[in-house]
């Protein structure tokens, strides 16, 4: 049993070597294409990480950046220049910030009466 | 304990451990792109940048060899799937048909019964007979499950026997 499995591993190992040939690449020349490979990759790498940590760097430092003589609150003058709120009502006005009280009557207390009561 | 020549991402792998192995690696990456040397040599070249790299990283847990043979193995799975997604689209687009890869010289009766076998099991037969690893090493290498590589070990000799008796009797 053992001698005919052995015959069998000696026919397929001849098989194969058979259909391998003799060539075989050395292993100093694969090892060194494959140790060249791996540091192009490398510097790749590095090249693209170095680029995008400065990238990230700059954005970062742009977004910081303030400007040295900008106040740290807001004038008020500033902000009612800048903005300009409307009721919706405004819209019925002739003008602009119309006064709607400039003519108001004027109303004087009265002594006289009235159908039993002062008016 | 690292080696002198132990390499800078793989601490467990050595150069020379990798070169002692060479020519056994070498039959199996061949193997595994039907025996076309400058796609085993490239196979042989991305299996040494993975170590290098320690994308592949052996931890110890197998021998070195069943560690690498492995790695040719995947290596070489996810190129020809790629490969083979390629060629399907050739051939949705061109009628004529794209050729399959050079048939190896040696055509003798062993070969052609040894091709004949279904992939797993010419691969068992290949990793005990030739490569020098046991069932339950070659198995792993294969990615199956002890069991499952006895079965196809047995049924892979059990074929071959049958192939080469009946061959004899022909002659």
């Amino acid at each position: 049993m053992q001698d005919s499995q052995d015959t069998l591993r000696d026919a397929v190992e001849d098989a194969f070597r058979g259909a391998a040939g003799h060539r075989q690449p050395s292993f100093d020349r694969l090892w060194r294409k494959a140790e060249q490979k791996h540091r192009n990759s490398r510097r790749r790498y590095r090249w693209f990480a170095g680029t995008a940590a400065t990238a990230a760097a700059v954005v970062i430092a742009l977004s910081l950046q303030t400007p040295a003589d900008q106040d740290a609150y807001i004038e008020i003058a500033e902000l009612l220049e800048s903005t300009y709120w409307s009721a919706p009502s405004d819209v019925l006005l002739p003008d602009r910030e119309f006064d709607i009280y400039q003519d108001l009557p004027v109303l004087f207390e009265s002594t006289e009466p009235a159908e039993g009561a002062l008016l | 304990m690292r080696d002198s020549d132990a390499l800078e991402n793989n601490p467990h792998v050595s150069r020379s451990a990798l070169e002692a192995i060479h020519g056994q690696v070498y039959g199996w990456a061949l193997s595994r792109c039907d025996f076309d040397h400058a796609t085993a040599e490239d196979l042989m070249q991305q299996a040494y940048v993975e170590l290098l790299s320690g994308s592949a990283r052996f931890d110890n847990k197998s021998t070195l060899k069943t560690f690498v043979f492995a790695v040719v193995q995947n290596l070489a799975r996810s190129r020809f799937r790629r490969v083979s997604s390629r060629l399907r689209l050739v051939k949705q687009y061109a009628e004529e048909s794209v050729t399959d890869a050079v048939e190896p010289a040696a055509n003798d009766e062993v070969w052609r019964a040894v091709r004949a076998l279904p992939a797993r099991q010419r691969d068992i037969i290949e990793l005990v007979f030739c490569r020098e690893l046991t069932v339950e090493q070659a198995a792993a290498v294969m990615g199956v499950a002890t069991g499952t590589g006895r079965v196809h070990y047995d049924r892979a000799k059990k074929a071959l026997r049958s192939r080469l008796q009946d061959w004899a009797e022909e002659t």
